[in-house]
């Protein structure tokens, strides 16, 4: 269990060996793109769309199906960015910062963290043979669905707004302040009942002094 | 201009990658994982249709920021609920956690 992890001498490695794959894989993707930009068959933002766009789905798949469990936290990490990317493409930068905060600053600490607690391996071969070819058809089904139905509708407004910080806030701070309140004490309650579940228990003896403490 | 389809197929496509995640891995965290991606998704369709369709009262756009929120919460509780089955069954893995399936 413990082999599969990397240690912190071969991180160098992970870091290379990663740079090196995305660049192999995005490359040719960049020269496509390049070359309809030039020819102008892409606007510029539609460039930019298709490059974010296969970082977050290619960071996604790594995620679902690389075996090692560090390297899938770190194609999550690669997925959380670019949606930060599609973020500020649909012109939310605040939403692009708090994502990069608190997705790449919080999220993923946590989960390597709970990685490096549990020793979380996840082993096809004694575990899930039989079930793979079933999610996978599961998940196309429902792409398929999904964007069937993404294509067939008609949507009103076909144009990218550009939105203010400013009405952001005031919307966020005005009408949702209620919501808002909500949300923190939700908050405040859910990492209070985290700490309660996860905290080891003491030995009975120890009982009175941790209760009256 | 990008179409607003585009947004809603690279939604549809990370939530599906995100559904067969959560289908498939037995580890509880690669779990958790897989449902960050199908959260990811569910925001960009929000963010996307509060640019495109709502430019004046970007409520989509609120609704992400709580998605962001909830998913922090969510987060922290189920890392806490898999360090406690860890310490009880010295393993990750969801298939170890079956006592409601008899």
């Amino acid at each position: 269990m413990l082999r599969r992890l990397p240690l912190p001498s071969q991180f160098d490695r992970i870091i290379i060996t990663g740079g090196l794959v995305a660049g192999v894989a995005l490359a040719p993707l960049l020269l496509v793109l390049l070359v309809l930009l030039a020819v102008d068959e892409i606007t510029a933002p539609e460039f930019v769309f298709w490059l974010v766009a296969a970082i977050v789905v290619g960071g996604a798949l790594g995620t679902v199906l690389l075996p090692n469990i560090v390297y899938a936290a770190l194609s999550l990490v690669a997925t959380l960015l670019g949606v930060a990317g599609v973020y500020l493409l649909l012109g939310s930068e605040f939403l692009a910062l708090a994502q990069v905060l608190i997705y790449g600053g919080g999220v993923v600490i946590l989960l390597l963290f709970g990685l490096m607690l549990t020793n979380a391996t996840d082993d096809p071969v004694v575990t899930d043979g039989s079930q793979k070819p079933f999610a996978a058809m599961v998940g196309l089904l429902l792409a398929g669905v999904i964007i069937a139905a993404a294509y067939d509708a008609t949507w009103g407004g076909s144009e990218l707004a550009a939105t203010s910080l400013r009405a952001f806030g005031e919307r966020l701070f005005g009408d949702f302040m209620v919501p808002f309140i909500i949300i923190a004490v939700l908050l405040d309650i859910a990492l209070t009942g985290a700490y309660v579940n996860a905290r080891r228990e003491r030995a009975p003896a120890g009982d009175d002094q941790e209760a009256s403490s | 201009m990008i179409p607003l389809e585009n947004f809603l197929l690279l939604s549809a496509a990370l939530f599906a990658i995100g559904f067969y995640g959560v289908l498939a891995r037995r580890s509880a965290i690669l779990i958790l994982m897989s449902v960050e991606l199908m959260l990811a998704a569910v925001s960009i369709n929000l963010v996307a249709f509060a640019a495109y369709l709502d430019p004046e009262g970007l409520t989509g756009m609120i609704f992400a920021i709580f998605v962001i929120t909830i998913a922090a919460a969510e987060v922290g509780l189920a890392l806490g609920i898999v360090l406690r089955l860890y310490r009880e069954r010295q393993t990750a893995n969801v298939d170890a956690a079956d006592e409601l399936k008899w």
